[in-house]
């Protein structure tokens, strides 16, 4: 019997939220909040999302992404916490947990910073030998990363951010022509890409699920990056952030989703292994 | 038993060859136990052997992207710091430009039609032996793998000769790159100086122009980030095609994006399809560092040699080509660099030798010190790396999927021949490097394609192909 092919469709244009919502990766956008302030206390939960540049097959939640904003009482800095898990094949993964103290400057620009990266394996078994811890320290240009037997130094430009605290920072942002940066990025706290800019780039009326909104999109563009663009509500919360196949979109079930993907996928693991055995 | 209970067994002990070799009063030790193949090994005098291995292979990585090699629209400082720390070859090529069949040559040293690996997604016949199989039964290095695998699925917790320390994403590029970069930095960093060993890194950059490609498939007309009209690389001077092409690139051609949308890129279009892939290269390149720094803290840069080398090249708007499978420099091509402080010197480009990725296995076999498995079909480079001689080879051959056409490049001309096609292509590769004039249908030139094909055919008959590849009388007989 000649075997059934999918035709797949070449989805041919980049990624926007009224892609994500014809792909099926987004139902809806929550509603504004009022009582959503930048500058406050908040946590926001985005699903990672992934897609191949098929319209029907290979598009998936590969991760998620919390990040929590609290003031430390002074004014001239805040604390962020982000937190990502992200799934491997066969249900390996990797959970990546910082503390970042920012400034309170347009950038969120971390001054210091604690980071652990764990790897779990197949079966859910932390891998040990994979683990690594951080301090970071940006003191006058200098940064500064201790790890367990290292300190790596390191001058940084002034104007400097994380991939992290951007999606804290475009949320304080104004929705004018005006509102640029231009800054070098410390991606996931150790790598730096230079020459960043970031810049307003009006705002859109999008059809999702019957319902119009209004959406504010940023551009960042700069070296060892593809473009990233930010969607962000009337309220300034930041809904979701595309970059080339990758979306960070906004999900209070992202993480549950993200639990039972992993599950899955470990349980097909351990159900090939125990074929393979028989 | 298994491959890894052998390893365990067989670290006390020699190879008959070696064991010829040895002096009474040796043998009596080994006869106690008491000597490793290690000490035996310094007993016989052998070449410098390193502590530990990083073999880092990249996808899609075209063969001119590196700063310090010369290419001006990227920043990569990683690896610009591995280029000027090692040597690497400018003429150097994927046994065969498609994933899953040059890491069957990568990972083997065999043809990937030998390897029964003609396409994607199939494994390496079980008779022949991979790089982490072959150390694990031959050496004392501890042996893993971190990243892309393919051979049969791209992401894997399980390959035969390794410990998979991270599998990866499937077809994710940036993320990742991102996550494995970690797990690799994680192992350096926690590894002991003490054991040796071998870690194949296999990033999944700069492939993400793949889906590039489909995201962006449909010309928009306009510039999508108007500011970056400065900042576009020019297109290659190459840039048009040969009409008269054999068919199968045509239709190669036709089947890709840029031809599929709704109407042909603009040039605009081809340029910003160029400038995001160097995108993809920096992001890469940042990855590396990350691993290559965590090489450098924990102590293990002196004693490690490093391996750089990509599967296949990217098309990159050469003859309006993107991605793979072709034959053309951009896509055949592949960076191939290897350090190792104090032992191979720095900075250096050797535009002299013809490589290929059936090399490596047999230049890692010779760098610790061990026999290549039987029948490899390439050759170690380890004396063109030290400067201690060239290579007995003439020319090389590469494949490509489904076996239907093969090239043979000779220090002055590239032959490209597919099956059931008349048309072949000969380039004059020191006169004509953008391989813009076929010379094939040339009367002055048909005594070279007449030896071309010879050198083709005589190759053929001395491979073993596995029993499940297609096509393979075509070459055979083809003359």
């Amino acid at each position: 019997m000649a075997k059934k092919t999918k035709k797949r469709t070449i989805v041919g244009s980049p990624l926007t939220p009224e892609l994500l919502c014809e792909l099926d990766a987004v139902r809806k956008f929550p509603r504004p909040s009022e009582d959503f302030d930048p500058n406050g206390r908040w946590a926001n939960t985005y699903r990672i999302w992934t897609c191949h540049g098929y319209r029907q097959s290979g598009n998936q939640d590969v991760g998620f992404l919390r990040i929590t904003r609290s003031a430390d009482g002074s004014n001239e800095t805040f604390t962020l916490k982000a937190y990502q898990e992200v799934v491997e094949t066969d249900g390996m993964q990797n959970v990546i947990e910082a503390t970042i103290e920012c400034m309170n400057n347009q950038l969120a620009s971390p001054t210091q910073w604690h980071l652990s990266s764990r790897f779990f394996d197949a079966g859910g078994k932390i891998i040990n030998d994979l683990a690594t811890d951080e301090k970071g320290l940006i003191d006058a240009n200098v940064m500064s990363i201790k790890s367990s037997h290292h300190t790596l130094k390191r001058e940084v430009a002034r104007q400097l951010t994380c991939d992290w605290c951007l999606f804290e920072a475009v949320q304080r942002l104004s929705f004018d022509r005006e509102s640029s940066l231009a800054f070098d990025l410390l991606e996931g706290l150790s790598l730096p890409k230079e020459d960043q800019h970031l810049s307003h780039r009006g705002v859109k009326r999008i059809r999702i699920s019957d319902e119009e909104v209004s959406l504010h999109q940023f551009c960042q563009l700069g070296r060892g990056v593809l473009p990233y663009e930010y969607w962000l509500d009337d309220s300034h919360r930041l809904l979701a952030v595309i970059t080339m196949n990758k979306a960070y979109i906004l999900d209070e079930q992202a993480e549950s989703i993200i639990k039972q993907t992993t599950e899955q996928l470990r349980k097909s693991y351990r159900r090939s292994k125990n074929l393979q055995r028989k | 038993m298994s491959r890894r209970n052998k390893t365990k067994e067989s670290s006390y002990l020699v190879n008959r060859r070696a064991f010829m070799k040895l002096s009474g009063s040796t043998i009596a030790l080994l006869a106690n136990g008491g000597l490793t193949r290690k000490v035996v090994a310094a007993g016989q005098k052998r070449k410098a052997q390193p502590k530990n291995i990083l073999l880092i292979i990249t996808d899609q990585q075209h063969i001119n992207t590196i700063a310090a090699g010369g290419c001006r629209h990227v920043r990569t400082p990683a690896l610009d710091r591995l280029k000027r720390s090692g040597v690497s070859f400018a003429q150097s090529y994927s046994a065969n430009p498609l994933c899953s069949p040059a890491r069957s040559a990568v990972f083997t040293g065999r043809t990937s039609s030998e390897c029964g690996v003609h396409v994607n997604g199939r494994s390496i016949r079980s008779d022949i032996p991979n790089l982490g199989q072959w150390f694990s039964e031959q050496t004392d290095y501890e042996t893993f793998y971190a990243g892309k695998w393919h051979l049969p699925r791209s992401y894997s917790s399980t390959i035969p000769g390794f410990r998979v320390i991270n599998t990866g994403i499937g077809g994710f590029g940036y993320l990742c790159d991102t996550v494995m970069s970690r797990a690799c930095q994680g192992f350096l960093r926690n590894r002991s100086t003490r054991k040796p060993f071998l870690l194949a890194a296999s990033f999944m950059q700069p492939h993400d122009i793949c889906e590039w490609l489909r995201l962006n498939m449909e010309n928009p007309g306009r510039l999508r980030y108007p500011e970056l009209a400065g900042e576009l690389p020019e297109l290659p001077d190459n840039f048009e095609f040969d009409e008269h092409e054999p068919e199968a690139i045509r239709q190669r051609r036709a089947g890709n994006e840029p031809f599929r949308g709704k109407g042909k890129w603009n040039k605009e279009h081809w340029r910003y399809y160029m400038w995001s892939y160097y995108r993809n290269i920096e992001h890469l390149d940042a990855e590396i560092g990350r691993v290559l720094q965590a090489l450098e803290d924990s102590g293990h840069t002196n004693d490690t040699l490093i391996v750089l080398t990509s599967d296949h090249g990217e098309g990159m708007a050469h003859h309006q080509m993107v991605r793979k499978s072709s034959f053309y420099d951009e896509a055949a091509s592949v960076p191939l660099l290897f350090a190792w402080p104090g032992h191979i010197s720095e900075n250096g480009t050797d535009t002299t030798h013809l490589v290929s990725g059936l090399d490596i296995m047999p230049t890692l076999c010779d760098y610790a010190g061990i026999k290549t498995p039987p029948n490899v079909r390439g050759v170690s480079l380890r004396a063109a790396l030290e400067g201690k001689g060239g290579l007995n080879r003439d020319f090389i051959i590469s494949e490509v999927s489904s076996n239907t056409s093969r090239m043979v490049r000779t220090q002055r001309y590239k032959y490209v021949t597919y099956k059931d096609d008349p048309v072949e292509q000969l380039f004059d590769m020191k006169n004509d490097g953008g391989e813009t004039k076929n010379l094939a249908a040339s009367s002055a030139h048909a005594p070279t394609l007449s030896e071309h094909r010879k050198l083709l055919k005589d190759w053929e008959t001395r491979l073993h192909v596995a029993p499940n590849v297609p096509n393979t009388d075509a070459w055979r007989y083809k003359a």
